[in-house]
């Protein structure tokens, strides 16, 4: 027997390296469930976080309250430059609603890909190294959560559900850099919209990547993003930014903007897990027969 | 009871750390700079110092498994490195004296291993394209600093706790 097999640290060292390589890879998997221990660990630790957050963010929550009264001075006076705009907007939203109901219910088309119901959450947790962006929120399956749900605060969208457990579920930002988290989104141009995909964040200057714009498309800054509810799981018209700047890509074949998120990735107290009303397509119905048994 | 209170404050650390990112401001050491808190890692690796050697270890895999389901759902980043910190501190601490400074000396030198480790292993996932430049100036450098005001504040109560468990262990 050669030295080699008799060091007994070696061979654990090397043993050990193997199961990690194993975990990781069984981890980085493309999971629809987590296994149940690791279930339970979760809304374990999401009870004890659940019972601790809610006094520290009482606490947080005063401080800020202390910071805005000294702004309140100067916010008021912008919120009372655009209160008369927002008068004529709503009316004008209220006859645009009404006329929509109408519309619809002359072409007899009930379901729209834009309906949503809101389901409010609280964060728990969040993951401290910031290397993978992710939130814990205090509602899980037993509160109809289930993953890849879309997730918006008031100002926007902020991400997707990436689990759910019983009691709790974990909230993927688009901000964290992960291959397989596309956003299917569109580019509001006057009369026509562009479509392109979300993928990828830019730390350094904070801005999202929407990729594969039609290189003839004109866009221009300042237009609004929103989602395009084409990707089959997000509901339609969920606001996510406004374009800051448009290049071409790599090849000349398509164009990728910069799109500067509308919310926050980092001040989130509260957000809301939406449940998109229309029918969720089943993957198997999108595979083209014909190219399956090729 | 005593020998209860030293993991229960390491699970304190554990989910204090989450309750520290969520409610300091995110450029809290200058815009574009990331400080992570990594008060467990100095917990545990205090732990591996001042009190069991054996139990250090033993918590770093316990707790490292405990990170990856809660926080980071990729299972084996934390699991394989916070026992192989605590693993190469004790083997320092054989050819070191122990005293407060040298201790505070070997965790920050610990919390720097776990940074480049979990940033090389990121890369390797593709979770990143940090290039390591600025992986140093805007990750390394802000995370120390703020780990080492914890440290400084932290080293002697938990030399006392640490002493006080391994007291526990002996009884």
């Amino acid at each position: 027997m050669p030295q080699f097999f008799l060091n007994k640290r070696l061979i654990i060292l090397l043993v050990s390296i193997i199961i990690l390589v194993a975990l990781i890879g069984f981890s980085l998997k493309d999971r629809e469930n987590l296994t149940w221990p690791e279930q339970f660990l979760k809304d374990t630790t999401g009870f004890i976080q659940n019972a601790v957050s809610s006094p520290v963010n009482y606490v947080a929550g005063f401080f800020e309250n202390v910071e805005d009264l000294q702004n309140t001075y100067k916010e008021n006076k912008e919120l009372k430059t655009r209160l008369d705009e927002l008068a004529r907007l709503e009316s004008e939203v209220q006859r645009l609603k009404k006329d929509n109901t109408e519309l619809r219910e002359i072409l007899d088309k009930k379901d729209s890909l834009s309906e949503f119901e809101p389901k409010q959450a609280t964060v728990i947790g969040r993951n401290p190294d910031r290397w993978h962006e992710l939130l814990i929120i205090n509602k899980g399956k037993n509160a109809g959560i289930e993953p890849n749900m879309a997730v918006i605060t008031s100002k926007g969208l902020i991400g997707k559900v990436k689990s759910s457990n019983t009691f709790t579920s974990t909230v993927q930002l688009l901000s964290s850099m992960d291959p397989t988290n596309r956003i299917s989104a569109k580019i509001q141009a006057g009369d026509n919209n562009f479509f392109g995909l979300i993928e990828g964040y830019d730390k350094e200057k904070g801005l999202l990547l929407l990729k594969r714009i039609p290189y003839d498309a004109k866009v221009k800054k300042d237009q609004n993003v929103i989602t395009s509810g084409l990707g089959g799981v997000f509901p339609e018209s969920l606001p996510i930014g406004k374009v800051v700047d448009v290049v071409p890509d790599e090849f000349g074949l398509t164009q990728t903007a910069y799109v500067k998120p509308g919310a926050d990735f980092y001040d989130i107290g509260h957000v809301m897990v939406v449940k998109r009303g229309a029918l969720q397509p089943e993957l198997m119905e999108m595979v083209d027969e014909k190219e399956e048994e090729l | 009871m005593r020998r209860f209170l030293l993991p229960l404050i390491l699970l304190a650390l554990f989910i204090g750390e989450s309750i520290f990112v969520q409610i300091t401001p995110h450029d809290l050491l200058g815009s574009g700079k990331i400080a992570v808190p990594r008060f467990l890692l100095a917990g545990l690796l205090f732990l591996t110092i001042f009190g069991s050697k054996k139990h250090g270890i033993l918590y770093s895999l316990l707790f490292g498994l405990l990170f990856d389901i809660v926080y980071v759902e990729i299972i084996g980043i934390y699991l394989f490195l916070f026992p192989v910190i605590a693993f190469i501190t004790t083997k320092l601490m054989k050819i070191l004296q122990t005293n407060m400074a040298m201790a505070s000396i070997i965790v920050l030198l610990g919390i720097t291993l776990l940074e480049a480790g979990v940033y090389q292993m990121n890369l390797l996932i593709h979770h990143t394209d940090m290039v390591f430049a600025a992986f140093l100036s805007s990750r390394l450098v802000p995370t120390l600093i703020l780990n080492a005001i914890f440290i400084i504040l932290a080293v002697y109560p938990f030399k006392r706790l640490s002493e006080k468990f391994s007291d526990s262990l002996n009884d």
